[in-house]
């Protein structure tokens, strides 16, 4: 150390230079927890703001335009924008005089996207006039073309009015609703009940049809089950029929009523009742309607299936098909992680294939998720899958059943890609085993197996646990390997459900991170579904934060428990 | 013995082992079982070594049909009688042959196995009227002659075979050209599927020597469409020298399919004598060779020819020209064997120039015909001493080479699907299959710089899909690699400098209860998926860095000067209240420093830019360094991936600094040493393996990240170094082309050779980055 002999003279620059430095790791620490932070708090604000329902603003522009609808940001204008809208002959935003650096805009969501064609507009805050909040102002949520924001006129059946007028009509509305809502919901049972039935015993004889003409059979048996299929073909095609027109029936009635409304420029708009999703006055709602309004629309985003291609409505199936997906994949991963994990715990020692292993459980951590979708996509998707369709389901060819993407594909994929992180806990779990009680079961002459089953993996079983929920964590938020291997951004059905064999190894499924990307990403009204990709994503982050810090805790219990024993 | 319990932990297993759960159990089972498990547990351990070589073996068994040469077959030979056919054609599933000879017979040969035979024959030069209207009435084959006018009889001079127009012609010693024109007729049926018939419509001959002299050379081009009418463009030098340029249009009457038909011819006067002539597809190009071996181009202009552009022979004799596919690159074959290939490029002066853009070497004696695929930019030269090659233009590739199957080859034609190639000799035909899947895959087009169709130089480039057949698909990794480069420096960049300093603030400056918190928080950024890292990079991030650019720039200025100042009044704390507050809390008060500061560049962000920048900072960065600014860039990827990698830096590193033994940094502390000094000459040497390592694995992941490239940037293939311009990595490309990469075609095992390369770049660095962690385990286990 005789470096510092000489720098002793210079002490007092050292020791400041010392602090500046400090400072410096100090300040990249911060800088680490800031970002964290940051993150974390930025989806928490946008995540959790989705669900609140903001006030209604009645803007009344100079030129006399109206428009209502909520405030979503408020911004200065780029001088850029008010330069080209200056240069711009239409001139919207002012005669050039008026560009300056502090002219702030608004952008207001006024939906009726099926009037104006767009969701969002900017408005330049000197162009306002007068600013209201009407009471009666509302906001339908509705199935088709997002929002709607106006004031009630009428209700009507065919050319009856039912209701007059916006107390009436708010009078009327939450029964006529409610039974709308329940016929939706007859529909809904029996569409995917009995027609959902018809329609998969209809496709079976078609396959059936189909086996037995690529089958061997001679001919006369071949006319046989034709004529057999056909009977039930016909049997099924009859149940269909009378299904459908009950069906027709129920739309007929479920679209009867329609509710006239008329937008804040004095526009009319008339659609069936059955089409609002919810109807809010949000300006004259307490803070106890808004709060249940909040807790509701939570229970929507959990519960529902997505509306308007994912942008609006809940995320139900996604939730469900990431969760089927890796409890599938913890299925693959889990023997086999434990058993690779005993093998180099418990089973060899120190050698060269030892090392091997272990430099190839590391480089297994460290390949890119991407190069697993792919090997996914070669093997198991084309090769197995193709093979298995090849072999049991010719008659579909060329619809592959199994030599697409689907669950079984890419939990088996998400399976080796987590392996590493199974391996590595239950390794560090078996590894706080004391030796002592090892040799001690050994001692009463319990062979290898009885010391591995019977002691030593109970007492790593918070390790194997921490490497299980690891696994299940990373498998959730992982998107790029499943984009190549089996997601899609909507899916008809449940890769569960109540159909033989109940669960479909072979569908295709949603998942929360794709989904993130898809709307985020690849919607056509990104901006619209941009609180709902935030909910979304605070989602899968507690979802997987929570799972790790639940191993984290395993982890720390285990440590505990076998600290003082180990001395 | 089994009835005792370790006496320490009464576990649930215990307690079974003392009521006697193996107790019915034999030694000989119990050995067994024992026996067993260990091989399953083996098998387990093995398993894991089988996956991983596992997927580096089935990705390569993938890419390696890549390099695979083309195979070439024979497949049928049919006999063939009469003069030797000049022109030949076949329909797609190779069900049957045209023949055209010099002597105007035409023959539709049925091409298989049993009694292989004439199903129609023709003889163009008896049954061909002389008036220049489609042959109509007058069809019969031994109809009698109408010869025009006095003099000999006349006879054919040229004959070509025209595949992509379905169409056989030849020109006639009387000035004239006749057209004769092949169409199939696919039909099914339940008993043998697929039929083809060939049905022969009526000739049409065109007079292109008013004078009805023979030609000297000629070429023609269909007009695109599906018109079976033939509007046709006929190029031909008469014997005066002169250059005719034949236009016929054609209208056809939609009630009654009565074509009505136009004839234009122009004369050019030129000085060459020609050899041969070419017309590119568009018509838009006249390419000829001169008798003593010039390459003349011209471009075609309304009514006439445009400035021609001569290029001077290179010494050895030109003696074979096509047009590769997509009608862009001319392709000659010389008199010593070599092939070179030509197409225009635009010049300095922005003038297109014919420049030889590349050349193959075949077999040493001349070069008697070349054979475009319809498919792809691949051809066979046919050498005189019937020697054959099969080469691709765009990847330079030798891809086949042998001897002509024929005996005296007179004509060769590519089957329509690109699938086989035709060879007709004297006494047979031959059908060849081509098995050609990779020809465009080279080691030259992928790491290469390669001279593609309409580009100026040769370039890197990456454009797998283009929106027609004739499109060239340029296949190079170097701009996907470069960009997979470019981004991870640029999240290195961030990453670094903060994994590694705030890893030794944690780890040596740091009380342990604060450690306890600190690190899980810094290890559980890891674990966000990067999907949604992705997301804010791209939707939330991308527009906020490009409003508050000028602010993003202040803060390189603006937050070490925060925390120099920051740190100098922690330095003025008294020091009851610092020794009073654990070590380490420093942190969270540059937490509230950097917020700040970041918050007073944001804020100050619109002053500077209308007062440096000139109140567009985009506008001015392009003025004055000439970078173009792009939403989705380098910088927003940089700082997000960076954050993405940080935990791994961090983590690796924070492991190694705390394995320092302790008594070296006590010895040091003991010697006198400030807490920095011990830090940075104890601390940081010894730890600086484990820097290493961090480094090596945080550029693994780097490497291999795909969802926040694919969201935080354009994914536009580009070479540059620009922060402010966006690129595309390995991954990223693998995931936006995949799903639209056919099982097993080129693309497809292109985007597999990218995978292996991730695979064997995270391999290297990975086993790089372990072999250095044992290694500075094991040294600090001696200490």
């Amino acid at each position: 150390m005789t470096t510092f002999n000489s720098k002793e003279t210079d002490s007092r620059k050292d020791t400041s230079t010392g602090n500046a430095m400090i400072s410096i790791c100090a300040a990249a620490l911060g800088f680490n927890l800031l970002m964290v932070i940051g993150i974390i708090g930025l989806l928490a604000y946008h995540g959790l703001g989705a669900f609140w329902q903001r006030e209604l603003v009645l803007l009344t522009l100079d030129d006399g335009t109206r428009l209502l609808g909520e405030v979503h940001d408020r911004e200065k204008i780029p001088l850029e924008v008010q330069q080209r809208s200056a240069d711009d002959p239409e001139n919207e935003g002012g005669p050039r005089s008026m560009v300056t650096a502090d002219a702030t805009r608004i952008r207001l969501k006024t939906g009726n996207r099926d009037v104006t064609g767009r969701d969002f507009i900017w408005i330049d805050e000197r162009r306002v006039s007068q600013e209201t909040r009407p009471e009666d102002a509302t906001i339908l949520e509705r199935t088709e073309y997002g929002n709607f924001y106006g004031f009630a006129l009428e209700i009507r059946k065919g050319e009856n009015v039912l209701a007059a007028g916006a107390d009436d009509v708010w009078k009327l509305f939450p029964s006529l609703h409610a039974k709308k809502l329940a016929t939706l919901a007859e529909i809904r049972d029996l569409e995917q009940g009995a027609v959902e039935d018809v329609n998969i015993e209809i496709e079976d004889l078609r396959l059936a049809r189909r086996g037995v003409e690529i089958s061997s059979l001679p001919d006369e048996e071949k006319e046989e089950r034709f004529a057999a299929i056909d009977e039930r073909f016909r049997e099924a095609q009859s149940t269909y029929e009378t299904l459908a027109a009950r069906l027709f029936a129920l739309h007929d009635e479920v679209i009867a009523e329609t509710l006239v409304m008329e937008t804040a420029d004095g526009r009319t708009r008339e659609m069936p009742v059955s089409n609002v999703v919810r109807a809010l006055r949000p300006n004259s709602m307490g803070l106890g309607a808004s709060l249940g309004l909040y807790a509701s629309r939570i229970g929507e985003f959990l519960w529902d299936n997505p509306r308007e291609s994912n942008t609006e409505g809940g995320i139900f199936p996604a939730i469900f098909g990431t969760v089927v997906m890796v409890f599938l994949m913890t299925l693959f991963c889990m023997p086999l992680g434990v058993l690779a994990a005993l093998y180099l715990r418990e089973y060899t020692k120190e050698n060269l294939f030892v090392r091997m292993v272990r430099i190839a459980v590391n480089n297994l951590a460290g390949v890119p998720s991407i190069v697993f979708g792919v090997f996914g996509l070669g093997f198991f998707v084309y090769l197995v899958g193709g093979t298995i369709d090849k072999l049991f389901y010719p008659e579909a060819l060329p619809t592959a059943t199994f030599g697409t993407g689907g669950l079984l594909w890419a939990s088996l994929t998400l399976a080796l890609l987590t392996l590493p992180v199974v391996i590595v806990a239950t390794e560090e779990g078996l590894a706080a085993v004391p030796r002592a009680v090892r040799e001690g079961s050994y001692a009463l002459g319990a062979t290898r197996l009885e010391t591995t089953a019977r002691v030593v993996l109970p007492a790593a079983a918070p390790g194997v646990l921490t490497g299980m929920v690891l696994a299940m964590a990373r498998a959730a938020g992982e998107v790029a390997p499943l984009m190549i291997v089996g997601m899609v951004k909507l899916a008809p059905r449940l890769p569960l459900d109540g159909q033989f064999p109940f669960v479909h190894l072979d569908r295709k499924f949603m998942h929360l991170g794709f989904h993130i990307y898809d709307v985020g990403f690849q919607s056509p009204n990104v901006e619209a579904a941009k609180p709902l990709v935030f909910a979304t994503a605070l989602l899968l982050v507690i979802l997987v934060i929570g799972m790790n810090l639940t191993a984290i805790a395993a982890r720390n219990h285990l440590r505990r428990k076998y600290e003082s024993k180990e001395i | 013995m089994v009835n005792s319990s370790i006496s320490t932990r009464p576990t649930a297993a215990d307690q079974r082992v003392r009521h006697g759960i193996f107790a019915d159990r034999t030694p000989r089972r119990r050995h067994i079982a024992d026996w067993s498990a260990k091989w399953i547990v083996k098998a387990g351990g093995a398993s894991i070594i089988a996956a991983i070589f596992g997927i580096l073996i089935f990705i390569l068994i993938e890419v390696l049909p890549l390099a695979r040469s083309a195979r070439v077959e024979e497949a049928l030979r049919v006999p063939y009688r009469g003069e030797p056919a000049r022109g030949l054609l076949s329909d797609e599933y190779l069900t049957h042959a045209v023949t055209l000879g010099l002597d105007g017979r035409l023959q539709v040969i049925r091409l298989g196995e049993e009694a292989p035979q004439v199903v129609e024959e023709r003889d163009l030069l008896r049954g061909a009227p002389s008036a220049s209207v489609p042959e109509g009435e007058s069809s019969a084959p031994a109809g009698e002659p109408k010869t025009a006018g006095p003099g000999p009889e006349p006879v054919l001079t040229r004959v070509q075979a025209h595949p992509s127009f379905r169409l056989l012609s030849a020109s006639r010693s009387d000035g004239r050209v006749l057209l004769a024109p092949v169409r199939w007729k696919i039909s099914f049926s339940e008993a043998e599927g697929r039929i083809v018939s060939c049905e022969l419509p009526d000739l049409i001959t065109l007079q292109v020597d008013p004078r009805g002299r023979p030609l000297s050379a000629y070429a023609l081009v269909k007009e695109e469409g599906e018109s079976d009418a033939l509007p046709v463009t006929i190029v031909a030098q008469l014997e005066d020298g002169r250059l005719a340029l034949v236009e016929r249009k054609v209208k056809v009457n939609l009630f009654t399919d009565e074509v009505e038909e136009t004839v234009d011819s122009s004369y050019v006067e030129i000085d060459w004598k020609l050899k041969d002539v070419v017309l590119d597809p568009s018509g838009k190009n006249l390419y000829a060779v001169t008798l003593d071996d010039r390459l003349i181009r011209w471009p075609r202009q309304r009514g006439g020819l445009g400035e021609p552009q001569v290029i001077e022979s290179s010494g050895s004799s030109i003696t074979a020209m096509t047009l590769l596919t997509g009608g862009r690159s001319l392709a000659l074959g010389h008199g010593d064997g070599r092939v070179s290939i030509w197409f225009q490029v635009r010049d300095a002066s922005d003038r297109f120039q014919l420049r030889r853009i590349r050349e193959f070497t075949g077999a040493a004696s001349p070069v008697s015909s070349l054979t475009t695929c319809p498919r792809n930019r691949s051809f066979f030269a046919l050498h005189e001493d019937s020697s054959l090659e099969l080469f691709f233009s765009t990847s330079e590739r030798l891809l086949w080479q042998g001897k002509s199957p024929v005996k005296g080859t007179t004509a060769v034609c590519y089957g329509t699907k690109g699938d086989a190639v035709l060879f007709a000799g004297q006494d047979s035909l031959v059908v060849k299959r081509v098995e050609n899947p990779h020809p465009e895959i080279s080691l030259k087009a992928l790491f290469g710089e390669v001279w593609y169709e309409d580009y100026e130089e040769p370039e890197y480039a990456w454009q797998s899909t283009g929106l027609n057949d004739s499109f060239e698909s340029k296949m190079s990794l170097v701009p996907l690699l470069f960009g997979t480069l470019k981004g991870a420096f640029y999240s290195l960049l961030l990453a670094i400098p903060l994994g590694v300093l705030a890893a030794l603030y944690t780890s040596q400056l740091m009380s342990p209860r604060l450690q306890k918190y600190v690190k899980p928080t810094v290890e559980i950024m890891a674990a966000l998926p990067t999907v949604i890292l992705g997301f804010l990079a791209g939707l939330w991030l991308a527009p906020r860095v490009e409003r508050f650019l000028p602010g993003l720039l202040m803060m390189s200025v603006v937050l070490p000067l925060f925390v120099v100042a920051a740190g100098w009044l922690w330095g003025r704390m008294p020091l009851r209240i610092r020794n009073s507050i654990p070590d380490g809390s420093m942190a969270f008060y540059f937490c509230a420093v950097l917020a700040l500061g970041i918050w007073f560049s944001v804020a100050f962000s619109g002053v500077l830019e209308s007062w440096v920048f000139g109140g567009n900072i985009r506008n001015w960065l392009f003025e004055v360094t000439g970078l173009r600014y792009d939403q989705r860039n380098a910088l927003v990827v940089g700082i997000v991936m960076g954050f993405a990698v940080i935990p791994i830096v961090f983590t690796i590193s924070e492991e190694s600094f705390s394995s320092v033994p302790r008594s070296l940094v006590a010895g040091s502390l003991a010697l006198g040493a400030t807490r920095w000094q011990t830090v940075a000459s104890i601390v940081l040497p010894s730890g600086s393996p484990g820097m290493f390592a961090a480094t090596m694995v945080g550029f693994g992941r780097a490497v291999g990240e795909t969802m926040i490239v694919l969201m935080a940037t354009g994914n536009t293939p580009v070479l540059n170094w620009n922060p402010f311009d966006g690129f595309r990595t390995l991954s990223a490309n693998i995931a936006v082309e995949i799903p639209e990469a056919p099982h097993g075609a080129t693309l497809y095992r292109t985007l597999f050779l990218s995978a292996l390369m991730l695979f064997l770049v995270t391999f290297l660095v990975n086993t790089a980055a372990e072999v250095v962690r044992l290694r500075l385990r094991k040294r600090f286990g001696q200490l």
